[in-house]
């Protein structure tokens, strides 16, 4: 099917979801007063209908000597009901040794279905259940960037904010903190090309985040510069710990923390943040991320940043 | 998968004019949020960013008892919520809001302001 062809029947789908009915729109993540931004190393613990193009990253492998290596994704996430998503993500990876063999290809395509589990304004909480999956053979196997074999990752998510920490916490109300916990289980147990055993790992990351935007609308307003009031400097940490099926390999983890910042606006977001290896089987010197996120609740809200399937009541009258 | 993701994009592109509205952030307030003023106003200001729609779009103003002070339903024009305040005095003030902008995306939030030497 041509390019062409699918993109008028997306489009008529789209148009399709302009019939929908007056909903509230909650989408991405906001959980009372509290908006969560798309954190560029992990997940943000809310199902929205949103979708980061590009994500570029730059860094150097833990190889000795180490080889340049080169990542550009793409993801979509789109609900399907007011708590249930799926999300489709992809990533083009470009490996250079120093004098070696370049390696270059998709890795493998990702899956990831995710249920809300609990939304609570007034504590600025909200929690995430899903499945991820890496569908093994869907990438560049013969090059080395894809598995032929599947993982699949149940995990936990959750969001903080302390904006109902008492008034006199002050400007520390502005904090807030997400976290995943996942369980990478492969499908096959060795890998017969490598001959290795393939781990189970446990996935760990998060960040702690300092919003701006809230400190001016619920705390204090500055009247610092416009560009200031939208930013969201960060930290985040992903980590990876084999924990079981590795036999005669290292247990140590392995894994980046990542200072940076994210510009929040109104109908996307652009995030920075460089990239330090937590030790030297993590990869050798600082590398960076950077992310286009693009709201689409906020870019098509009456259509596709609409869930496919939902409440039919109008907005309830507030009762103030 | 490339042309998946070609594909995708492809198709956003002309749907971008189809409506350009977002949710309605609190830009700014009067009185501003977390100041002191040092006489008492007559309202309260919200101006947000973006179009709001008046019959979901709310305000109230309460005192540190928790009583309200605020003169009910508040006026809404355009991305303008206009709250009337009772004759209050020197104290500290909690502003709760809700909007719905014109898209129908939902926001609140809460601040304070105080008045006199607080």
């Amino acid at each position: 099917m041509s390019a062409i062809h699918r993109c008028s029947r997306a489009v008529a789908l789209a148009l399709l979801f302009t019939a929908l009915p007056f909903t509230q729109a909650f989408a991405h993540c906001f959980v009372g007063a509290r908006f969560l931004p798309a954190t560029l190393a992990t997940d943000d613990p809310c199902v929205a209908d949103e979708m980061s193009l590009p994500t570029i990253s730059w860094s150097r492998t833990a190889d000795m000597p180490p080889a340049t290596e080169w990542d550009v994704g793409a993801d979509i996430s789109k609900r399907i009901t007011q708590d249930f998503g799926v999300s489709l993500s992809e990533t083009w990876v470009h490996i250079r040794g120093p004098g070696g063999p370049t390696m270059a290809g998709f890795d493998n395509l990702q899956t990831a279905a995710q249920y809300q589990l609990l939304k609570d304004g007034s504590h600025e909480l909200a929690m995430l259940l899903g499945l991820v999956v890496d569908w093994g053979s869907t990438g560049a196997i013969n090059s080395g960037i894809a598995t032929p074999y599947s993982v699949l990752t149940p995990t936990y998510y959750f969001g903080k904010g302390f904006g109902d920490l008492p008034d006199e916490a002050g400007w520390l109300r502005a904090f807030a903190v997400t976290g995943e916990v996942g369980y990478q289980v492969p499908s096959r147990s060795f890998d017969v090309v490598q001959q290795t055993l393939i781990p189970q790992v446990l996935a760990w990351s998060g960040s702690i985040q300092y919003s701006m935007p809230y400190l001016k609308s619920e705390i204090m307003d500055l009247q610092l510069p416009d560009f200031i009031n939208h930013l969201i400097p960060i930290v985040e940490f992903q980590m990876s710990t084999p924990v079981a099926n590795n036999f005669g390999n290292s247990f140590v983890t392995t894994g980046t923390v990542n200072p940076g910042v994210i510009w929040v606006g109104s109908y996307f977001q652009v995030g920075l943040e460089a990239q330090v290896p937590v030790n030297a089987q993590s990869g050798h010197g600082v590398g960076v991320i950077g992310q286009l996120h693009l709201y689409l609740d906020d870019i098509f809200p009456k259509t596709i940043g609409q869930p496919l399937i939902g409440p039919s009541t109008p907005p309830q009258q507030l009762k103030f | 998968m490339r042309k998946f993701f070609l594909v995708v994009s492809l198709c956003l592109i002309p749907l971008a004019p189809v409506a350009a509205r977002a949710h309605a952030f609190l830009d700014h307030a009067s009185p501003l949020v977390g100041s002191t003023v040092p006489a008492a106003p007559h309202d309260v200001v919200l101006t947000f960013t973006q179009n709001l729609e008046p019959a979901f779009s709310t305000a109230q103003v309460t005192d540190s008892s928790g009583a309200r002070v605020d003169q009910g339903k508040a006026q809404v024009s355009g991305n303008t919520m206009t709250v009337g305040l009772k004759s209050i005095g020197p104290g500290s003030y909690k502003v709760h809001w809700h909007a719905l902008s014109v898209d129908t995306h939902s926001t609140e939030g809460t601040f304070t302001f105080h008045v006199g030497g607080h």
